[in-house]
């Protein structure tokens, strides 16, 4: 119990970088030529993923120059994702997968985030794997961090 | 940002709960007042008392009032002009129907605020155009949707000054404006009309900032007009956005609710009725009761902290039904000292929760604040 919550405090330091590198010495590396995370490079992992949020955050609140670089309608009635969804809130990523009543399908958010752009904002629904899908969902998750998964909940 | 939440409303329970502190109920405790004391001092959380909530969608408000009359609410219609969007513009036409149509007839509307969307002129005069066929007396206060584009120019044209008072069948009426003061955020950074209406028009947006506030001159005025009015005798007080302190981040409160309490702490019946909230809300604050009114166009979730104890939260609403989860109010003031707030919720019958899955708090959220409105420019 005691280490296991050692453990997880380590982890949620922002001191991890080092506690992973302390780690990867005790047990030594099961593959000669794979190397330790640099600081640098978890910089540009982070850097990639808030320049998602950033492009994410500005299609949700309906900025009209982000939707034509990206080249998409997300909506055509002046609604944008933010009007209902302040911070992102009641948009519950952590509840997908589950049973979408408004399409009476087992659904993912992705799923859901087609269906507000085309119904209530009367939009052009999207690709699922298309760069402004990968936008809108890392804004939704990284807006909702530290909730906790709970997949089917209504 | 949630630990300064948590400082702040500690602060205000501080300042304004002090023990025996609440509004006057030497008039009439009915069921919900008693009920609402109870878990006041009780502190279940909302989640654990829907089991047991009654089925009501009234609120009773201790007032005395000479003789028994009625009055009707419509507020957040965020009118676009018809081209983009009618959705909005047909609730417009059914509240002000349905409100004609009462019978006996209100003996006037309150009209709470963002009756525009992004404050232009076509916006505010279809709005003027809508309610125009409404025939009772019809008061208006701004909300920030209307103002932040010619900074209330076009508003004050229509409407006139923005804070009034009167009195009606022993009741006074006071209209506030707490959307004009604004810190000046657009100057520095050059920002056109537009700019600064969008960061306005941006529930969750950053850059705007604490703008809703009553001000120190708006103050004084209040407490001047109050001067002469009887301790005990009621009042009731319109603003855009609630007197207390809900939800800094979405301006779901003033900044300056400590100096509205100063003003307002002498007199025992007190009640707030606000639009701004898009949602059913109910509080008791110090001596003043307060009541959050729904809108026409759309409604806000409730937000991921803050929401008053008190409150009977309503459902969560359809997002694929432009008719569920907004509305208008009548309010009652009977002779019987108290003030009855029907909400009109178009979607459905029950329009406050009645189990954990019918309700936007059963799931808990943990939010972060937007980042991309703070880099400027992109
Ligand atoms: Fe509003
Ligand atoms: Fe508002």
């Amino acid at each position: 119990m005691t280490i296991r919550a050692t453990f997880l405090g380590t982890l949620c330091r922002p001191s991890f970088v080092v506690a992973i590198a302390a780690v990867a010495v005790f047990v030594g590396p099961t593959s000669a030529h794979k190397a330790p995370h640099t600081p640098e490079q978890l910089r540009q992992y982070e850097d990639v993923l808030m320049e998602e949020v950033r492009k994410g955050d500005l299609l949700f609140h309906g900025d009209a120059a982000t939707a034509k670089q990206m080249n998409v309608v997300l909506s055509t009635t002046g609604m944008a994702c933010a009007m209902c969804h302040p911070m992102a809130s009641d948009t519950h990523p952590q509840s997908y997968p589950k049973f979408q009543v408004e399409t009476s399908k087992f659904a993912t958010l992705r799923d859901m985030i087609n269906w507000c752009i085309e119904k209530p904002n009367q939009g052009e629904k999207i690709e699922i794997d298309s760069e402004a899908m990968k936008a809108l969902e890392a804004y939704i998750t990284w807006s909702n961090s530290g909730s906790v998964l709970v997949p089917g909940k209504h | 940002m949630s630990d300064e939440l948590d400082r702040i409303r500690r602060e205000m329970h501080a300042v304004l709960q002090q023990p025996g502190v609440r509004p006057d109920d030497s008039l009439q405790i009915t069921r919900r007042t008693f009920i609402h004391r109870s878990l006041l001092f009780g502190a279940a959380s909302v989640g654990q008392t829907f089991a047991w909530w009654p089925l009501l969608n009234t609120i009773d408000v201790a007032h005395a009032a000479e003789a028994p009359f009625k009055f009707a609410w419509i507020s957040d219609t965020h009118l676009y002009q018809k081209s983009l969007n009618t959705r909005f513009v047909d609730k417009v036409v059914r509240a002000v129907q349905e409100v004609q149509a009462m019978d006996p007839p209100a003996d006037f509307l309150i009209f709470g605020g963002d009756l525009a969307q992004l404050g232009k002129i076509e916006e505010l005069e279809l709005g003027v155009d809508l309610l125009k066929d409404l025939t009772i007396k019809k008061y208006y206060i701004p909300g920030e949707h209307d103002w932040y584009l010619d900074m209330g120019k076009k508003w004050g044209e229509l409407f006139g000054q923005p804070n009034w008072t009167f009195d009606h069948k022993g009741v006074r009426f006071i209209g506030l404006d707490t959307v004009s003061r604004g810190p000046d955020y657009w100057t520095v950074k050059k920002m056109t009309p537009e700019e600064r209406m969008g960061h306005m028009a941006t529930l969750d947006g950053t850059v705007a900032g604490a703008w809703a506030g009553v001000g120190r001159d708006q103050l004084d005025w209040m407490q001047k007009i109050l001067a002469d009015w009887d301790k005990s005798k009621p009042i009731v007080i319109f603003s855009h956005n609630p007197l207390y302190e809900y939800y800094p981040p979405w301006n779901f409160w003033v900044r300056d609710w400590r100096e509205v309490n100063d003003v307002l702490k002498p007199y025992t019946k007190v009640t707030n009725i606000h639009g701004h909230v898009h949602q059913v809300l109910y509080n008791e604050i110090g001596s003043m009761r307060s009541i959050g009114m729904l809108a026409t166009s759309w409604p806000w979730p409730y937000a991921p902290e803050g929401v008053p104890k008190l409150t009977k939260p309503m459902i969560r609403a359809d997002p694929g039904d432009t008719y569920d989860g907004v509305g208008w109010e009548t309010v009652t003031v009977p002779a019987d000292d108290k003030v009855d707030v029907e909400y009109i919720m178009w979607g459905r019958k029950e329009v406050l929760v009645q189990s954990d899955p019918d309700s936007s708090l059963s799931q808990p959220e943990k939010l972060r604040p937007r980042i991309a409105d703070n880099m400027w420019p992109y």
